[in-house]
């Protein structure tokens, strides 16, 4: 059981932490589907410049940057050049998926994993099974109940709400929605390079090209699974991974009686019925919703 | 004119903003920009061949791009095609695999119908599951895609495994000469009769039939035409189901056609470049088939890249992704005239 809970939390974890990113823009208004790509290329900034300058720090700080500046160009193509923000965030995914793609050829001449010496400390012997796990594995419920209180609690996200919500409310008390969301995009790409970093450094200590394998996809839908809320979107990104967990787990126990490849679809699936549930708890059918939401 | 031409006149400058961050990116990670374009226009059109080449990318993103464009049309983002391509492939290879033996008169239209069954298949659930229960199909279009992936690798690897086949790639039994419709050249006469055909039908059904305009409308603006007491639920599924068919039809294409066998991960950029030229080409079909081309020319040249100039492959994919980024811009930053009265 507690093996299991440590596998949960550690597939979990880099989840969680692209999921917060998803939920602060969900909340300005922007359906955000570039956390793909700026996971993965958190992930590779940090695994190369932690294994060039050999220091942690380092590759947190260029995960940072990239995703930031990522974000920072999202904003600036779906709010100053009003373009579609779902077709934006799948080219903003692909930039990141080819870019990193690129970027390790550039370094290391041959399409291979990229092994890092630093990682994230880890616990330690002294927690029994959960050694393995990383601090920032410790420091996410800290994350989530930190956006909570800013999202539900402060004037900042009060603001932002009503940015997602009702832009032309909030411009009439003086709030630029535009500038807001440039503010939760940013706050956002910060929580992607966590994300990636603990993907990359957290357990692993590589960085192998296309190692989210969808991973930015599943946290975009625990954003909506979770219908925005930090801890219901939290939760609800621990679900895929508890699915995923199980998957594996069944693997080990089961060996080759189910075919291995369509187990690993598992989390998919699980998605999709997410999905479709929160669709259904909302009254869903309505077929212009969302197309409304969509649309500025 | 000037008022056609101003959307092709911004979809080209949006290109080239998306060329010049590529360039950025190229001198970023070290690469000659420069070069590197070159390098790329060599590998689409320089030589007759380099031409052909780019020609036969071009045809199955055609059809796929064409049928894309009908759900997008009717308003609804079925970024599905990937996994309907995938599954249709996968269609036809059982097809094939179950009729080996009968006349190829029998087997290749039988195949190409499993071919559009399998994408059929593969864009009805995200389809039933929007219209039915609001269920986003953005996520669940993407979703199926990687779960199509997947299924594909399960059956290379398992029902239709080709037992001689090594290393780490897991392809399929090859498909009998016989029920081949064009060489690994991919430019055969049934196949440009197959493209034809599709760009006939989903010409007409756009511009020449009541669910066309209905659908256009729908994407527009989808209470307007729920009042006026269409449905629009059901044009929504049908809008999937075209874009569906048509995938699965271009997976089959490429089966009995140039690929010759199902290979796991085959083409793995096929769906979003598809969407991407229906995006291009401002979703009517004309425009496709001139965009399909450009494409195809870059899908040639991600193959040149690495063999021939030494360079990555990924260029391709950063290319495409950044027209993505920007291909759906309606204005500069401060409205200039002449692109404001165009919108």
């Amino acid at each position: 059981m507690n093996d299991l809970l440590a596998l949960i939390l550690q597939a979990g974890t880099p989840l969680v932490y692209v999921t917060m990113a998803g939920v602060l823009a969900q909340r300005a208004g922007i359906w955000h589907l570039g956390l793909e790509g700026l996971m993965i290329a958190g992930a590779c900034a940090a695994v190369l410049v932690a294994s060039a300058a050999d220091s942690l720090l380092a590759g947190m700080v260029a995960a940072m940057a990239v995703c930031v500046l990522g974000s920072a160009l999202l904003w600036l193509v779906i709010e100053k050049l009003r373009a579609n923000p779902i077709i934006a965030g799948l080219g903003l995914t692909g930039l990141g998926l080819g870019g990193t793609d690129l970027a390790v050829q550039a370094v290391f001449d041959s399409e291979a994993t990229v092994r890092s010496e630093v990682g994230v400390p880890r616990l330690g012997a002294a927690f029994g099974p959960y050694a393995q796990l990383s601090l920032l594995v410790l420091a996410m419920p800290v994350v989530v109940f930190a956006l909570w209180l800013l999202l539900r609690r402060t004037r900042f996200g009060l603001r932002l709400a009503a940015c997602g919500e009702h832009p032309f409310a909030a411009r009439s008390v003086g709030v630029d929605p535009q500038r807001m969301r440039l503010l939760a995009l940013a706050l956002g790409g910060v929580l992607c390079a966590l994300g990636g970093t603990e993907l990359a450094l957290g357990s692993l200590q590589l960085f192998s090209v296309g190692m989210t394998a969808g991973r930015g996809f599943m946290a975009f839908a625990a954003v909506i699974f979770g219908a925005g809320h930090p801890v219901g979107a939290a939760f609800a990104a621990l679900f895929f991974s508890v699915v995923e967990a199980l998957g594996i787990k069944a693997q080990l126990m089961l060996g080759q009686a189910l075919p291995h490849d369509l187990l690993l679809a598992l989390p998919y699936a699980a998605t999709v019925l997410g999905v479709w549930i929160s669709g259904r708890l909302r009254g869903g059918a309505a077929a212009t919703g969302f197309a409304e939401l969509r649309d500025y | 004119m000037i008022a056609r031409l101003l959307p092709v006149l911004r979809a080209l400058a949006f290109v080239l903003l998306a060329l010049l961050l590529c360039g950025a990116i190229f001198e970023l990670a070290g690469y000659s920009s420069l070069l590197m374009f070159q390098s790329i226009a060599e590998g689409a059109f320089e030589s007759p061949e380099a031409a052909m080449n780019s020609l036969r990318w071009a045809l199955p993103l055609f059809v796929t791009a064409a049928g894309v464009v009908v759900s997008f049309r009717c308003g609804f983002f079925n970024v599905g095609a990937q996994g309907q391509f995938y599954i249709g492939a996968i269609g036809a290879a059982f097809a094939v695999e179950w009729l080996n033996g009968a006349p190829a008169l029998l087997v290749v239209p039988l195949a190409l119908l499993a071919g559009i069954a399998g994408g059929l298949i593969w864009a009805a659930w995200p389809g039933w599951l929007r219209v039915r229960s609001g269920t986003d199909e953005v996520i669940t279009t993407l979703m199926a895609n990687f779960i199509a992936n997947l299924v594909l690798i399960y059956v290379t690897s398992g029902p239709l495994k080709d037992p001689s086949g090594t290393g780490q790639v897991t392809a399929s039994r090859p498909v009998a000469a016989l029920y081949r419709i064009s060489d690994s050249g991919g430019v055969s006469p049934v196949i440009l009769g197959l493209v034809l055909m599709t760009g006939v039908l989903l010409w007409l059904l756009v511009n020449r039939t009541a669910f066309g305009v209905l659908a256009g409308l729908a994407g527009r603006n989808p209470v307007m035409v729920a009042w006026q007491g269409a449905q629009t639920g059901r044009l929504g599924l049908a809008g999937f189901l075209v874009s569906g068919g048509f995938a699965g039809l271009a997976g089959a294409m490429e089966l009995l056609g140039p690929n010759g066998r199902l290979v796991s991960g085959f083409l793995p950029a096929h769906g979003f470049t598809a969407i991407l030229i229906a995006l291009v080409a401002g979703l009517s079909i004309g425009g496709v088939a001139v965009v399909a081309l450009f494409f195809g020319g870059l899908a040639a040249a991600s193959l040149y890249l690495p063999v021939i100039a030494g360079l990555p492959a990924a260029a391709i994919d950063i290319i495409n992704a950044a027209i993505a980024l920007f291909i759906t811009a309606r204005a500069w930053p401060r409205g200039r005239w002449f692109l404001r009265r165009a919108t």
